[in-house]
């Protein structure tokens, strides 16, 4: 009885009161203080100031705020800084520091970008799902890219930088 | 009938560009005869407002126009890199500060950058060679004409002895600067026409650029910001008692709308320490809004009135040539039809937001602004700021489109730094830059064309009616509403010997504006559909159809006196040939493939571009885009790269249009809120692209908003080929299905 009213009154406090986070963000320790449901978007944009990483809808439709977490491409504006802790996130300005990623060197070489602005959430969708599958299919990167909106309409370079991607990542 | 001719790019001038852009640096007040006269330590040379070069050799290039996606941070310094035989890779650009050069210098929309500021450009880059010229000249003890400039060096010509433009600095700084400067013949052009990418690109790909919503001052506030959803509509009250108790809200407040030109909406802020409790706390707000009695439109209800609007008289005559009158039209020699096309979002990937601070009355601010001055103006208007007192910090945007040709936002950020007297910056979520857009015009056509008994087209009318732009700008009495450039104005470029052209503003309670390539879109989707159904009516081929009232006609002038602009009917004809041979047009196709053709002017960005497109039919309304072949002629490239990125960027902005794209409101509300309404073009959706170029000497046009206008109609007019037209946008409405 006593285990339970403890673990309630734990899950209350950290539900609805400021609490200090420790995250693992590109191997580096921070340590921010929030409310438990702040999206880990504003936690690396306002908070950090890592603001590579963007605001576009803030509602899982478009993108731009994608993030690694373990390797796996997250939409860090569905994921509240609470469940951050001991995970292993990489946002676009630790892909590389110096733009040498695959991926990253594949974007380049396309000149993809317009205004850039949805682009690092671009990469890391890929980058997420080279983790996971180094050959994808092209149904495969239709169904992860196509989910990933860019205004700028490049996408026609986008396709020539994800094939380009593919073979980087396979030499 | 008034009779009126003022265009979208006059009226953008008349209103913001006091200044002209084609001023140069060095003759601006304020910049000294001598580039710098204290020149000790010696540090850089800074002949001009537009380039400073260190001891290094480091040049730095100040831009002016704002760059949003289009390319002008890489094209403009390529003008003045390539007339200063700059070594490029030394070169890096910076925002021109605002304030440094002439009123309406940074003002950036219409596609006319590059063409606006193409001379002054190579001026500024020639003034800095001339003087470093001199410089080495006199070091060498001998005369400037026996040296020349090379890849960030002076070359002595008679001994070939090389000197850095770094180790020239000092020395240059202290010259006069020339009142006269010779330009570069274009054939020793070594940047221009070349490939370069974009010159940000690195720090776009690891995260480090900073947009204007990636800025942070010192004690910064967030403000999240509750409006009436019908625009108009007043503040009645509001009980903040829940939204206080969030721990880190810092206050509510109120403020009123404006009217013209903005129409800023009666606001609630949420003012807190960060975004999201602002976010959140603003759920709680209970507010009760007087909504006026303009509560109940709907866009439904608005297309039917156009539609029977159309079959009137115009409210202004545009252009008349001949008598339409004087030929007798019968159902049989004759063709009429009507388009329409909705409301339509800017939706930039960045969503709108603006930081101001306001202390003592003075006034700072940091965001995206493609009008600037004009933005300071009404500051002064609408916030009871001082001019003198404003300062503006211009930042990059993620996508602009002719969204921040529009600044309520700013009024909007800047009344709220007012009532917390701390700076704020504010963020519109999703929903509110869908919502709270200046949406392009809802449109329809009225067109009707007839020939004699030889099937030569004798007469071509065309009733253009939107709920105008300029009548939210401007106010209700504005002499500037009709928007019919783009073939429904002077600037119609096939040839027929009566035309009459009109317009008619039909009322709308709904906030509009500029949206990539305007009008243009709005009169070419009708013009170039309805050439096509006249060509299909006459048994005609399309292509051929269009290209013999086209090829072989000399440019025009599309008015007499200073407004005028030059028409090239025979470069729309060329764009349109290239387009159609490089899709294979005339090669025998595939089952079921259909290809559909358009072309026109840009007549104010001086480019032309035509598409084609082909389609596979697999239902009565279901296809696939096997490919979109796009054909431009803008003059003289400036960089291809950014040329070809626009081109097929705005293949894939006209696409979103023409297939789904669509603004719809129900009792004068918004009804899409977000991407799940306003549904943006996905990577599965882009066809195959080719982009071709004319080759041309022509002085160089702009590019940004020049592929947008003839996708549409060349969509439509494959469908119609396989014998599915739609003359509704977006096609979807009418059931069309792709692939």
């Amino acid at each position: 009885m006593m285990m339970f009213d403890i673990q309630f009154y734990s899950i209350f406090l950290q539900i609805f009161f400021m609490a200090s986070y420790q995250l693992n963000i590109n191997n580096q320790q921070y340590k921010a203080e929030a409310e438990p449901d702040t999206p880990l978007l504003w936690i690396l944009r306002e908070w950090l100031d890592l603001t590579g990483t963007k605001f576009g809808c803030g509602v899982n439709t478009c993108g731009a705020c994608n993030v690694l977490m373990n390797g796996r491409t997250v939409r860090s504006c569905q994921v509240q800084v609470r469940s951050c802790t001991g995970i292993n996130i990489t946002t676009i300005e630790g892909l590389s520091a110096d733009g040498s990623h695959p991926v990253q060197r594949a974007w380049e070489e396309m000149s993809v970008p317009q205004c850039g602005y949805c682009q690092p959430g671009q990469m890391l969708a890929l980058t997420g799902l080279l983790n996971q599958n180094k050959q994808p299919t092209d149904e495969q990167i239709d169904a992860v890219m196509s989910q990933q909106l860019c205004r700028c309409g490049t996408y026609h370079r986008i396709e020539k930088a994800v094939k380009r991607a593919i073979e980087l990542s396979n030499q | 009938m008034q009779k009126i001719k003022i265009s979208r790019k006059e009226f953008i001038t008349s209103t913001s560009f006091a200044g002209s852009g084609l001023m140069l640096g060095f003759l601006l007040p304020g910049i000294k005869a001598f580039a710098q006269t204290t020149n000790e330590p010696c540090e850089f040379f800074k002949p001009n407002a537009f380039l400073k070069i260190d001891t290094k050799g480091s040049i730095t290039i100040y831009v002016a126009r704002q760059e949003m996606g289009q390319g002008v941070n890489t094209s403009l310094p390529m003008i003045v890199a390539d007339e200063m035989d700059a070594d490029w890779r030394k070169v890096k650009t910076e925002i021109a500060p605002f304030g440094s050069l002439p009123e309406g210098s940074h003002d950036t929309g219409g596609s006319q950058s590059v063409l606006t500021d193409f001379t002054s450009l190579r001026k500024a880059g020639a003034v800095a060679k001339t003087m470093l010229i001199a410089a080495a000249a006199k070091l060498w003890n001998t005369t400037p004409d026996k040296c020349a400039a090379d890849a960030g060096e002076v070359v002595n010509t008679v001994n070939m002895q090389r000197i850095a433009y770094g180790d020239l600095v000092c020395e240059a700084a202290k010259l006069e600067v020339p009142k006269e400067v010779t330009l570069k013949s274009p054939k020793d052009f070594k940047l221009i026409g070349k490939e370069q990418r974009k010159n940000n690109l690195k720090d776009i790909l690891t995260g480090k650029t900073k947009y204007g919503i990636d800025l942070k001052i010192p004690g910064m506030l967030y403000a999240s910001v509750e409006r009436c959803l019908v625009p108009g509509g007043t503040l009645v009250s509001v009980d903040d008692s829940e939204a206080m108790k969030l721990p880190g809200v810092v206050k509510v407040v109120t403020y009123k709308g404006t009217g013209a030109p903005m129409h800023v909406r009666d606001g609630v802020a949420v003012v807190a320490k960060n975004i999201w409790t602002a976010m959140k706390a603003r759920k709680l707000l209970k507010i009760k809004w007087d909504e006026g009695t303009k509560n109940k439109q709907n866009t439904t209800a608005l297309f039917q009135q156009m539609v029977a609007r159309s079959q009137q008289k115009p409210t202004i005559e545009k252009f008349k040539k001949g008598d339409i009158s004087k030929f007798a039209t019968t159902p049989s020699n004759s063709i009429a039809a009507v388009y329409k096309a909705p409301f339509l979002a800017h939706a930039t990937m960045e969503p709108i937001n603006f930081i101001a601070s306001v202390k003592d009355g003075v006034c700072e601010v940091w965001g995206g602004l493609q009008l600037p001055d004009w933005t300071v103006n009404e500051l002064v208007k609408q916030c009871g700021l001082k001019k003198e007192n404003i300062k503006v910090n211009l930042a990059l945007m993620g996508g602009g489109f002719g969204r921040r040709l529009h600044f309520e936002f700013a009024i909007e950020a800047v009344k709220i730094s007012q009532l917390v007297n701390a700076p704020v910056k504010l963020i519109n979520n999703r929903t509110d830059d869908i919502r709270f857009d200046n949406f392009r015009p809802a449109n329809v056509h009225r067109l009707q064309a007839s020939w004699d008994a030889k099937g030569t087209l004798q007469t071509w009318y065309h009733h253009v009616l939107s709920t105008s732009i300029a009548v939210m700008t401007d106010g209700p009495d504005t002499k500037n509403m009709a928007e019919n450039l783009g073939g429904a104005d002077s600037d119609f470029y096939y040839d027929v010997p009566n035309v009459t052209t009109g317009y008619s503003h039909v009322d709308f309670n709904i906030n509009r504006g500029w949206l990539r390539s305007v009008e243009i879109c709005m009169n070419s989707f009708p013009i170039e559909c309805f050439i096509d159904e006249v060509a299909r009516k006459l048994k005609k081929d399309p292509l051929a159809y269009r290209l013999s009232l086209l090829d072989g006609r000399p440019m025009f002038m599309t008015d007499e006196g200073p407004g005028a602009m030059k028409q090239y009917p025979q470069r729309i004809a060329n764009v349109l040939k290239l387009a159609a041979e490089k899709i294979g047009y005339s090669k025998p196709r595939k089952k079921n493939h259909f290809i559909g053709v358009a072309t026109h002017s840009f007549i104010f960005a001086k480019s032309y571009a035509a598409h084609a497109i082909e389609i596979e039919m697999l239902g009565p309304k279901k296809f696939r885009i096997v490919k979109v072949v796009g054909a431009i002629d803008c003059g003289i490239v400036v960089n291809p790269d950014g040329l070809r990125n626009q081109m097929e960027g705005g293949i894939a902005f006209a696409l979103q249009q023409a297939l789904k794209g669509e603004i719809t409101v129900v009792n004068s509300r918004v009804v899409q809120d977000g991407f799940n309404g306003f549904e943006l073009l996905r990577y599965s959706e882009m066809p195959p692209v080719e982009i071709y170029t004319i080759e041309s000497e022509e002085e160089p046009g702009g590019v940004g908003e020049v592929g947008l206008p003839t996708v549409a109609p060349a969509l439509c007019n494959a469908l119609a080929a396989a014998g599915a037209r739609s003359r509704t946008l977006p096609i979807r409405n009418e059931g069309f299905e792709w692939v």
